[in-house]
């Protein structure tokens, strides 16, 4: 045998080789409860996790670790999507739990969970590798690394194995605090062992970008400023702020959504093809294109861009409150709920093409999609009287439909020449016959593979809040005053629509 | 043509082809039943696939002699019970959409014995059965083997079912100090209800490792050591329950646990590990046969292990 496993021909192997630790800062959190900790049991589940793991929640509460595997079990009973955990896996899994209880500005307990870790390498043979997870508020993202630094679990004093870190967006609250966030993680982790996760990037479709577009060879070749009018992408919303106004007060639609999941959509549209799949190849083109915006002038902002924030209305015939009657929102709020932005990328690809943005709460569906709309056709040769030839456009579905949707022209049966628009569409579900799995599932497991492709590197993410820091400058310093400006349930405010109307675009209707 | 199908019924097809013509169809199905108990899950297994994958659905029933004609939507319902092989073949032949990949879901234990499936794989792309459908002996198993050359795209579920088990199997040998027993090991053991899928196991193991079958029990390494297989007959139909694979010191068992869904892994001997819990994806029948029908590529490990079997069983 020449080292290589025979018996591997021909078979996936989607099992993670590396035996390793993971320890979720924030344990007690919603999205803990709701998404990390039912992503990793289905990962157990699929046979995905390695051999070897230990899995640590750190937080505050003090709990023992039983309470903590039972808190665990409620979690996974009611979020995971396969259901209620049951044995003789659950108990498999339970027992490589464990808690460690403490404040993150108290070194004591970063000791003891440096203990935990070391016991968890004698007991569970997981070599010493370490997946460190930020799940908790950003204000204490650089409070933790420094802990973490401080006790020697750092991956400079790593003896043996590696150490990475994983922190939950958003990545700062404007460039200058970006800067400083990255300054106190670079002072411990190098860029390759920080995984900036931004689920988006995990959904099938949002990876299917790249695949339409560098696995086929009929878009390509159409895919610039000859043959496409506009893009528009949107990640509308109808839930609202779900008890977060704390959190959301000092955050806003911009920085919430636009700044990374959006802007990291439009990288993907809009970017060169890399030289190879390597996550780092797939990085630069990702860098460059982003570095390509043309920057919005603080002066510039009210004419390129559209906010709003939702006032009392209807969702699916239930009435809501507005956000200003929120709780924890303050009466007054001038945050916005919506964000809408129209980008130019100054390249040879797409000079001239308008990149419009818009991502909302509360609006009337939720929707997250990409509309390629084609140019119009440059001369008409069909078509009766009346009939109107619409432009085509292609349309990536990525949220809660998951597919592509492209409209064209054809024939009307009958002995007339009628041109009707028609749409051809797959779904991901019907067309492979799959249920995909949750982003988290497959982001988390990149990262204890060390696969960082789909994770947001420091220059885009600088590049990203470099993008819309006036944007930011001009809302902070111009109060709005038409603040509540849409109703829940809505389009979204009339102001986003006028913006692209006054230059002969429109939103697709929610 | 035929006896039972009359001009009139012909003309009523093609006018209802002739209506069908704007639906579209990415591929022709082609499925035939001979088995009146089965009649009616295949039927709307079918149905349900053609349904989700836009196709010209062929269901050729010969359980019903009556050489009815049923055209609903894309589907194309032919008694052909007293047609036949040649007249089935030029018939189907006739009614597929043309310029679309053709595949045959024979659901028959029945291959060499009906002329018809010899007939029917020259016209088709792809071919999907089960050769431990009805039964879980090597019985279909045997009468496949009989096709000289290798029916080309065929997919086989009781070789599909095994993934699960091929993918615990190669895990064993992932780690370095296990992979050297690859060359040493002398007994295989395999417990399932039914033999196909046995018997695929023992084909894969061989042709991945290099094994010669001398006898139905028999396979020489390529060191010119001998390889013991056991076959044990038990549990329920078309499912592995156990396979254990032993060198002179170690022992490597992949077992059904008490919860079906779920298989322990344990090493024994100087190299033991302590014992590991796999969970077991189980695909059910139906997403196989869609799995089958939609899967073109080729599957060499599948073409090698029926090579083996060729061998394996004279």
């Amino acid at each position: 045998m020449n080292g290589v496993n025979p018996l591997r021909t021909g078979l996936a192997h989607n099992r993670i080789s590396e035996p390793c630790n993971i320890v979720f800062f924030g344990a007690s959190g919603d999205l803990a409860k709701r998404m990390l900790l039912p992503a990793l049991y289905n990962l157990r589940l699929n046979d995905v996790l390695p051999t070897n793991f230990g899995i640590i929640g750190f937080s505050r509460t003090k709990r023992s670790d039983d309470e903590y595997r039972a808190e665990v079990k409620k979690a996974v009973d009611a979020f995971s999507r396969s259901g209620e955990a049951r044995d003789p896996l659950w108990t498999d899994f339970a027992n490589r739990v464990s808690y460690v209880s403490g404040d993150f500005a108290d070194t004591q307990a970063f000791q003891r969970l440096k203990t935990r870790l070391d016991e968890h390498d004698a007991t569970l043979e997981t070599g010493g590798n370490r997946l460190f997870y930020l799940s908790t508020p950003p204000t204490v993202f650089a409070k933790i690394v420094q802990q973490l630094d401080a006790v020697g679990l750092g991956p400079k004093e790593a003896k043996n194995g590696w150490t990475r870190i994983v922190i939950e967006k958003p990545f700062g609250t404007d460039p200058q605090s970006a800067r400083e966030l990255q300054a106190a993680v670079s002072k411990v982790f190098d860029e390759h062992a920080i995984y900036r996760i931004d689920h988006y990037l995990g959904k099938e479709p949002v990876q299917d970008i790249m695949a339409l577009r560098f696995a086929n060879v009929i878009f390509e070749p159409i895919w610039n400023r000859r043959y496409i009018d506009s893009v528009r992408i949107t990640a509308a919303e109808t839930l609202g702020i779900e008890g977060r106004g704390s959190y959301y007060e000092s955050t806003g639609a911009l920085r919430d959504m636009i700044q990374n999941h959006v802007m990291n959509l439009l990288a993907l549209v809009a970017m060169e093809p890399p030289v190879s799949a390597h996550a780092d190849s797939i990085r630069d083109e990702k860098f460059k294109v982003l570095s390509a915006l043309r920057p919005i002038s603080v002066d510039l902002v009210d004419k390129v861009t559209a906010r709003g924030q939702y006032g009392p209305g209807l969702i699916d015939g239930k009435p809501v409150v507005g956000y200003r009657e929120e709780e924890n929102v303050d009466p007054n709020s001038s945050t916005e709920t919506y964000a809408a932005v129209k980008f130019l990328i100054d390249n040879w690809r797409w000079a001239g093409v308008p990149f419009y943005v818009r991502s909302g709460k509360r609006l009337a569906r939720k929707n997250s999609e990409i509309v390629i709309r084609f140019l119009q056709i440059p001369h008409r040769l069909f078509g009766e009287t009346g009939d109107q030839i619409e432009q085509n456009t292609l349309i990536m579905k990525i949220q809660p439909e998951e597919g592509l949707s492209l409209r064209f022209n054809a024939k009307v049966p009958g002995p007339k020449m009628h041109i009707r628009s028609v749409s051809m569409d797959f779904n991901y579900g019907s067309g492979f016959g799959v249920v995909t799995a949750p982003a988290y599932e497959r982001l988390i497991s990149d990262a204890m593979r060390g696969d960082a492709t789909l994770f947001t590197r420091w220059d885009a993410v600088e590049t990203a809040w470099n993008a819309i820091g006036p944007i930011l400058e001009r809302w902070h310093n111009q109060a709005p005053d038409d603040f509540p400006n849409y109703l829940a349930g809505s389009q979204g405010p009339l102001s986003s629509d006028a913006m692209l109307v006054a230059e002969g675009h429109a939103w697709r209707k929610l | 043509m035929s006896e039972t199908l009359d001009v009139f019924h012909l003309q009523e097809i093609l006018a209802e082809i002739w209506r069908l013509k704007s639906n579209v169809a990415t591929f022709n199905l082609i499925v035939f039943i001979d088995d009146p108990t089965r009649r009616a899950w295949i039927h709307e297994r079918a149905l349900r696939i053609a349904e989700k994958h836009p196709s010209r659905l062929i269901i050729l029933d010969a359980c019903d002699a009556s050489g009815k004609v049923r055209v609903c939507a894309s589907e194309l319902y032919l008694s052909v019970g007293k047609l036949d092989a040649n007249a089935v073949a030029t018939l189907t032949r006739e009614l597929s959409a043309p310029d679309v990949p053709n595949v045959l879901w024979w659901s028959s234990e029945c291959l060499i014995e009906n002329d018809l499936f010899g007939v029917l794989i020259e016209h088709c792309d792809r071919v999907v059965m089960d050769s431990s459908g009805a039964c879980n002996d090597e019985s279909t198993l045997r009468r496949l083997l009989c096709f000289v050359q290798p029916i080309k795209p065929l997919r086989d579920l009781a070789w599909m079912r095994l993934t699960p088990w091929r993918e615990m199997i190669a895990q064993f040998f992932d780690d370095p100090e296990m992979h050297v027993d690859l060359s040493s090991l002398a007994t295989l053991e395999i417990t399932s209800g039914s033999t196909a899928e046995a018997l695929y196991l023992a084909g894969w193991l061989a042709s991945r490792l290099d094994w010669t079958p001398e006898d139905e029990c028999t396979f020489r390494a390529a060191d010119g050591s001998r390889v013991s297989l056991k076959k044990i007959d038990e549990g329920e139909k078309r499912r592995v329950v156990r396979v254990a694979l032993a060198t002179k010191d170690s022992r490597y068992v992949a077992q059904l646990s008490d919860d079906e869904n779920v298989v322990e892994l344990s090493i024994e001997g100087p190299k033991s590990r302590p014992r590991r819990l796999v969970p077991l994806k189980n695909i059910d029948n139906a997403s196989l046969i869609e799995q089958a029908i939609l899967t073109d590529a080729n599957d060499e490990a599948f073409d090698a292990s029926l090579h083996i079997l060729r061998e394996l069983l004279p």
